[in-house]
């Protein structure tokens, strides 16, 4: 009988891992390290770092614009995930009765936002809200809306909205796909049998179709609370945090404080604080979320 | 092949490789790594100019030329010079970021004796030359100079005079009253006063320190020399508050560009020269762009009656400086050489041909066209350093400043912060940093 190669030894199928593991380290697992280390010093990134114990964490919960990255970034996953998620439920719904022909053409324009890199979305929509040339305001105008014709990204109540427009249209195709996918493993029997019984659309929609898309509302949740937080690109072109940090998030503060003002250990606490959190996170979901059949 | 043939071809190959590694380290001895942020049009064709006649000069020296925006200069350079792997020439911004804790981490050279002997800084105010000196302890200001620009920036104020002429407005504006009517005159015109946006980049930081600094005469610019050099003082001067109270003035009651929250400094820039707007406060180095229009001029801002020589914001762009990656006394030099290259009377003609506003003076032998922004500015820029009436960037008068600039004035032009509340965050700023020191 052929022995299968994971009956090896041990040692020698770890050559086998070695060249990928060197990667993983070298390029992931070290820097992370290596970002947690730092994270306990204050360095400018010249010299050698200074050790000063938890004082990066401790002053990050006494930070206000730390506090107003958080806040703006929990508001933010309103439009990174619930409303996506809500939107691609919906249409993964309307687009599946679509004919075969027209459902893929109808699937690929409605996912082309997601194929696009998100700061050249960040740069074009910075242009579409502009408030003197851009479309949206002329076309407000022109309608004799002129008077809603805000100069979005430069209002601080309606700066993070128009944001958070831009990440519902970049992350809904995506999330319309992902339930696409499962639909497609639903049983139509069940349909068919709620149908003979009498049960209206939202019912099968309430009592079928949701809890059967439980695995998929969790992997959309999961990876949309992911981006959520470590959004930076898109708003980072378009806003750069600002006006006066009303779209600032943790990763642009990040940024800001290693970059801008070389607080390169005071910026790795922020990185470590935004892995932890996303790690919390993905966690309750885990737990709230808990598929029947086990996925 | 027999074996004694394949062993004959290892060899002779091994030899080859070793010849051409040979050689290939011998021409890395005379490459130069250059960073500099000249990233606009015109100034990009200037370098390629200039390496380009560099290079022709000396044999066997290649430039190993990086360009980057000035916000990556800033963010690379620093550690690039700690891995050891940067340039041996580069551009550094002045102030306490950049160029002050890179001194004092020994990662720059001192350019005094070579300043000597090719003569940098000469026809500058010796104020100029101090924006590049940090001293041991760390003093901005003096000791050691570590920076020599190539060009000179004044924060002026452009005008679209057949805007002006339109709205009946006589030109020259002679003071800062002067300024105030044209600014009604061109409002009842139906045309915005000033062009202003705040999404991006520092034009309210200019118009607010022009503001601000235009009512400050040169014999009194010692409490603003001691604020920027971190020596003491506080920004809770009656200069300041005005300044403060103007510009939000201007905000609330419609002198800007409507919109001007969402709208960026570049595009701005963009809607002054296409005659959206009358006036735009701004820095020479929007002359590549608003030349385009030859109704647009360039003066200092207008200051008020009794101030005989006004400071003007301005100073040098970035520095040319020398780093430790330059080991031995030979790569110094050549070093050295090349930044003479790109200061000197010669590289000034050679700025000025292509609109730029040279720091070291013309040859008055020369005989380069100028454009008309740039004959304004030469004048008003000779004037100013023999007056040495050349302001401050106030965002160097600390780390953070700029960051707190930044995110109070929006706020103060909204109305949601008062010219008092405004100027109390850059002092506690200031202040803060300070007690740092």
């Amino acid at each position: 009988m052929t022995k299968s190669p994971l009956d090896g030894r041990p040692l020698a199928n770890l050559l086998f891992l070695l060249p990928s593991l060197i990667i993983y380290v070298a390029f992931i697992f070290g820097p992370i390290v290596v970002a947690v280390g730092l994270s306990f010093t204050d360095w400018n990134g010249l010299g050698r770092p200074v050790f000063v114990g938890i004082a990066n964490y401790t002053a990050l919960f006494r930070d206000p614009d730390f506090l107003t990255a958080m806040k703006n970034n929990a508001v933010l996953m309103i439009f990174y995930c619930l409303v996506p998620l809500a939107l691609g439920m919906v249409l993964a719904s309307v687009v599946s009765a679509v004919p075969p022909r027209e459902r893929l053409a109808v699937r690929t324009l409605l996912f082309l936002p997601y194929i696009m890199p998100s700061a050249v979305i960040g740069i074009v929509w910075r242009w579409l809200y502009n408030p003197l040339f851009g479309p949206i305001n002329q076309g407000l105008k022109a309608v004799g809306l002129g008077a809603l014709a805000l100069p979005w990204l430069g209002d601080f109540t309606w700066a993070l909205p128009a944001v958070g427009f831009v990440v519902v249209w970049y992350y809904f195709g995506f999330c319309m796909v992902i339930f696409m996918t499962g639909l497609q493993r639903l049983d139509p029997s069940l349909y068919e049998a709620s149908r003979i019984d009498g049960a209206g659309p939202v019912y099968t929609f309430r009592r079928i179709t949701f809890p059967l898309l439980l695995p998929e509302v969790r992997i959309v949740l999961l990876l949309t609370i992911i981006a959520s937080i470590k959004s930076f690109d898109l708003i980072f072109t378009m806003t750069r945090g600002g006006p006066a940090n009303a779209t600032l998030v943790p990763n642009i503060y990040m940024y800001e404080m290693g970059f801008q003002l070389s607080r390169f250990g005071y910026a790795a606490a922020v990185a470590v604080f935004g892995a932890a959190a996303i790690f919390a996170v993905n966690y309750a979901v885990h737990r709230a979320i808990n598929p029947k059949d086990g996925v | 092949m027999k074996l004694r043939q394949i062993h004959l071809l290892g060899i002779g190959c091994v030899a080859a490789a070793t010849a051409f590694a040979g050689q290939t380290s011998v021409a890395a001895a005379q490459d130069v790594p250059v960073w500099h942020s000249y990233t606009y049009e015109a100034q990009a064709e200037t370098m390629r100019e200039l390496i380009a006649s560099f290079v022709a000069e000396h044999s066997g020296v290649t430039i190993d030329e990086t360009v980057r925006s000035f916000d990556d200069l800033s963010l690379t350079l620093r550690l690039a010079l700690q891995a050891g792997n940067g340039p041996m020439v580069t551009q550094v911004n002045q102030g306490a970021k950049d160029m002050g804790t890179m001194a004092q981490a020994g990662l720059l050279i001192p350019l005094d004796d070579y300043a000597a002997k090719f003569g940098w800084g000469a026809g500058q105010s010796a104020g100029i030359i101090d924006r590049g000196r940090w001293s041991e302890s760390g003093q901005f200001g003096e000791g050691p100079n570590y920076g020599i620009s190539s060009l000179g920036e004044i924060v002026g104020l452009y005008y679209n005079e057949k805007v002006l002429e339109d709205a009946g407005v006589a030109l020259p504006i002679e003071n800062f009253q002067g300024f105030l009517d044209a600014l009604e005159k061109v409002k009842a015109a139906g045309v915005t006063p000033i062009a202003m946006g705040t999404a991006s980049g520092n034009l309210p930081l200019h118009l607010y320190s022009a503001l601000a600094q235009s009512q400050v005469d040169a014999a009194d610019r010692g409490a603003l020399d001691d604020l920027i050099y971190g020596r003491g003082g506080d920004f809770k001067t009656e200069a300041n508050m005005t300044a403060a109270k103007f510009l939000q003035e201007w905000s609330k009651n419609d002198y800007l560009l409507s919109g001007f929250s969402g709208i960026s400094g570049d595009d701005a820039v963009q809607l002054f020269t296409a005659g959206q707007a009358a006036f735009l406060t701004g820095g020479s180095w929007y002359f590549g762009d608003v030349q385009n229009n030859a109704d647009i001029h360039f003066m200092p801002f207008p200051a008020p009656e009794g101030v005989s020589h006004p400071l003007s914001v301005g100073g040098v762009d970035m520095g040319w400086t020398i780093t430790s990656l330059a080991k031995s006394q030979a790569e110094k030099d050549l070093g050295a050489e090349f930044i003479q290259h790109v200061v000197s009377p010669a590289a000034a003609v050679v700025w000025a041909r292509h609109g730029y506003l040279p720091a070291t003076s013309l040859p008055k032998e020369s005989d380069v066209e100028l454009s008309g922004l740039l004959k304004e500015a030469i004048v008003i820029w000779d004037d100013l350093n023999a007056n040495n009436a050349l302001g401050h960037y106030i965002d160097w008068a600390s780390p953070t400043m700029l960051k707190t600039v930044q995110d109070n004035i929006v706020l103060l032009m909204a109305g949601r912060q008062s010219p008092e509340e405004f100027v109390g965050k850059l002092d506690a700023d200031y202040q803060a940093f300070l007690a740092t020191k």
